[in-house]
């Protein structure tokens, strides 16, 4: 049996990371394994991948982590040589996770603070799609108090409730300029906030293999008064009144996700999950500006995404009582559509490999870091909106470091 | 313990470093010259390929005439110097040219001439043709050869070097005393490549003066001559490519003011008023007034205040413009016959173009079939809506014929994939959001 199911792990594909903007940096040791956690009870983190599973964890958990991301995207136009590639900015996602319940309870309480969507990409204003996009800094902060119940010895169920905190900062040119040769810009800059949930089932059966499914629900972002601040010619600010505001709605989507663990022996653990993205809900990027005139009208740019499905699989090797080696790997399918790559997300099929170490530095604090590799496959792509034509190539490299105290 | 903190350290220095270093790239093929050979290359033309806009000719737009843009576009592949007649930087306003003051209260612009720094070095009479502004003289290496204002018609003519004053400041002799004609001059020196986009003034300047001011080149002449300087511009074997004539009648010059905008303005004070007249063209050299319609083209410069002003006539005096007696003069219109006569010469002229071009296998540029395409659908470009309405539009300068450093950029790629769609080479285009439209105050 135990052999089987590791053929079976052997022949399933590689995993995934995301699409679109989401970003799936939830804990280092899950990183380590490639992004797996929905059924594995690894430490305070199941609060996001699985909170069914929260109250399955042996011990209560204060942890927190940083993964600091490097996008390095480069663009070549259509019948060019040119490259452009976005300048060197680190976007920091981080997860900070607690756990705790009474020793020998049936439940626990957790509380999550992650950043599952964000983007920070600056092509600069030099490059051939700065009428499209300059900028773009996008950030979610979800805040998840959670609650899980063991409803026997083999089966946890548990639920959150999710508050986000969104910012957005986009910038980009406007083919207007000045007498001296100035291109105008506007940037939209604004907060908002949204609600949610998760919830989760977690089993372990007679062999072994623990079983997790997951759900995250769809957030929906509403940035209102939002600044619309726009730099153009003296003669056409009339056109661009100031002040003004901007409101839009960003669908962070819903994840659905199932998850198998299995320990093969003492020193082997290795896990699998495949998750259902529904981005078919992100139909079109909307700016309603409050001060509408001729030349500004409130934009709909279509975006039309597509469901995305991610597919990873990890392993960790305890090599002694104090360390432990991961890896893993996935896949996942771009929730883009030709047509509709654009450079906010130039989003592609994309596959990573991840990589990770977990130290007991005492018998209560772990020091875990985690290193990933991502390569989004180049596409060539022509915008229906826009017209910006070319191939988008992008690899990801994110280092990450953190500490857990459980007791 | 030591160890395992000591290669933390290493991992996040070096890592972060690291990372932070390692760029994308994406390989892209060398560009490559195919059957053609870029080492010197020409560029044949009038206003179009001198980079004239505006109104005039000046530094900035010579900096992005396309022939500039495609020069730099092809040194990849093997191109040479490409070498203009600029003005110098304390004459960089050249000809002078129009720029934008602003807007009226009602939203159409106003603009200004720019009269400072000019290259202007004096005026002189030629007996039997007029005035002649000359320019500060240019010698040295030339690539561009565009000169504002040429027929096809003058290329040819050997004492047009006399009358006009931007090939005047080419030639190494003072007018009056020229006679070296237009295609002896740019076929003096060996060249391997060029660009021809002459033909537009045969039938422009005849628009632009309302049908009033100027003719349209006979068609037979005009195949005559095309045919003669693609045969002597090729006559060592050279390759090139070659752009058909516009549908100057689509131009902003022709299309920003209209018949029905006049009527509706003067409506507004007038109720009364019914239609406006204007001289049409009934056949031939024959000319009678009219009430105009939406299908007569009011050229750009037309000072719609004229209209209503007390007009003296045998009848006493009447309102221009709104009586049969006293239409709106020939020459602020296209009227419809003119219009459809312009188109029927552009047509036949770009036919020749297009025989002569394909008889000796050279790239064509449709310019005809581009640029009225982008009239009726409009254009995007790198995320930037272009069309052919003047100002708002990017691509026609304030003078609502010529094109802005964009609108260039836009035929130089044009020109580009035509070569390199006739000779299997692969220049690679230029970026078109780095050029501007029109500047705004």
């Amino acid at each position: 049996m135990k052999k089987l199911i590791l053929l079976l792990f052997a022949i399933m594909p590689a995993i995934v990371l995301a699409q679109g903007f989401q970003v799936n940096l939830h804990g280092q040791k899950q990183i380590g394994m490639g992004h797996t956690g929905t059924g594995l009870l690894q430490d305070g983190a199941s609060v996001l991948f699985n909170p069914g599973a929260v109250a399955m964890l042996p011990q209560n958990y204060i942890q927190a982590g940083i993964s600091p991301l490097f996008f390095k995207s480069d663009f070549n136009p259509s019948g060019t040589t040119d490259q452009f590639r976005n300048t060197n900015k680190i976007a920091t996602p981080f997860t900070a996770y607690a756990v705790w319940g009474p020793k020998n309870s049936r439940w626990k309480l957790g509380l999550g603070v992650y950043t599952p969507f964000g983007g920070l990409t600056d092509w600069g204003n030099e490059w051939s799609g700065k009428y499209v996009l300059e900028s773009l800094n996008l950030k979610a902060i979800y805040i998840q108090p959670t609650v899980s119940v063991k409803l026997t010895d083999y089966l946890s169920v548990g639920g959150g409730f999710v508050y986000n905190h969104g910012d957005v900062d986009l910038t980009r040119a406007i083919p207007l300029v000045n007498s001296s040769g100035q291109t105008g810009q506007a940037e939209l800059k604004g907060s908002g906030h949204g609600f949610g949930w998760n919830a989760g089932v977690f089993a372990k059966t007679e062999v072994g293999l623990t079983i997790g499914v997951a759900y995250r629900s769809k957030v929906n972002t509403t940035v209102k008064n939002g600044d619309a601040i726009f730099t153009v010619p003296g003669s056409l600010q009339s056109s661009f009144p100031q002040p003004n505001t901007f409101t839009t709605t960003l669908p962070l989507t819903s994840t659905s996700s199932i998850g198998l663990g299995y320990s093969p022996s003492d020193k082997w653990t290795v896990a699998l999950d495949v998750n259902f993205t529904n981005w078919d809900v992100y139909k079109t990027l909307s700016f309603d500006y409050a001060k509408n005139t001729a030349a500004l009208q409130d934009t709909h740019s279509p975006r039309n995404y597509k469901d995305g499905w991610s597919y990873r699989s990890g392993a960790q090797y305890k090599a002694n009582d104090k360390l432990f080696i991961r890896a893993g790997g996935g896949y996942a399918s771009t929730a883009v559509r030709d047509g509709y790559v654009t450079p906010e997300a130039p989003d592609a099929n994309r596959y990573y490999f991840t990589g990770g170490l977990g130290y007991a530095l005492t018998k209560n604090l772990d020091l875990d870091v985690s290193f990933e590799f991502e390569h989004l496959m180049s596409r060539t792509q022509t915008n229906i909106e826009s017209q910006l034509s070319g191939t988008f190539k992008t690899n990801v490299y994110i280092p990450g470091l953190s500490l857990a105290y459980h007791w | 313990m030591k160890t395992f903190r000591s290669y933390l350290h290493i991992f996040l220095v070096t890592g972060l470093l690291g990372f932070a270093a390692c760029k994308t790239n994406i390989n892209t093929p060398t560009p490559s010259k195919g059957t053609a050979d870029f080492s010197r290359y020409i560029a044949v033309g009038n206003s179009l390929t001198a980079g004239y806009a505006d109104g005039g000719l000046y530094r900035e737009g010579q900096l992005n005439s396309y022939p500039s843009i495609i020069a730099k576009q092809m040194q990849s592949a093997g191109g040479g110097t490409f070498t203009q007649p600029l003005f110098n930087t304390d004459q960089a306003n050249g000809s002078g040219y129009l720029k934008l003051a602003g807007f009226n209260q009602d939203g159409t612009p106003k603009t200004e001439p720019v009269t400072s720094n000019l290259a202007v070095r004096g005026k002189i009479t030629v007996p039997g043709f007029g005035d002649v502004t000359l320019y500060t003289k240019y010698s040295g290496e030339l690539n561009n050869y565009g000169v504002p204002g040429i027929k096809l018609q003058h290329i040819t003519y050997a004492p047009y070097g006399n009358l006009n004053g931007y090939f005047e400041r080419l030639l190494p002799g003072t007018s009056p005393t020229n006679t070296t004609t237009y295609l002896d001059f740019v076929t003096a020196k060996p060249f391997t490549f060029f660009t021809d986009w002459l033909g537009n003034n045969d039938a422009l300047l005849y628009a632009t003066s309302g049908g009033a001011g100027d003719v349209l080149t006979d068609k037979a002449l005009f195949t005559q001559l095309y045919n003669f300087s693609i045969g002597k511009l090729t006559a060592t074997g050279q390759k090139g490519a070659v752009a058909t004539i516009p549908d100057v009648t689509a131009v902003p010059y022709f299309n920003t003011i209209t018949i029905p905008a006049i009527l509706a303005g003067v409506q507004k004070a007038n109720p009364a008023a019914k239609a406006l007249y204007v001289n049409a063209l009934v056949s031939g050299a024959t000319y009678a007034p009219r009430e105009a319609t939406a299908k007569d083209l009011v050229i750009l410069t037309f000072n719609t205040g004229l209209i209503g002003t007390p007009v003296a006539t045998p009848a006493g005096n009447l309102p221009y413009g709104l009586t049969p007696y006293t239409p709106i003069e020939n020459k602020y219109i296209l009227d419809e016959n003119e219009v459809a006569l312009t188109r029927d010469y552009v047509t036949s002229y770009n036919t020749t173009i297009k025989t002569a071009a394909a008889s000796k296998g050279l790239a064509i540029f449709d310019a005809y079939t581009f640029l009225n395409n982008v009239k009726a659908n409009g254009l995007i470009v790198d995320g930037v809506n272009l069309s052919s309405n003047y100002i708002s539009g990017g691509i026609f300068s304030l003078d609502g014929v010529h094109l802005t450093p964009r609108g260039y950029a836009i035929v130089a790629n044009e020109f580009i994939k035509a070569i390199n769609k006739q000779y299997g080479s692969s220049i690679p285009q230029a970026n078109v959001s780095s050029y501007n439209g029109v500047k705004f105050p």
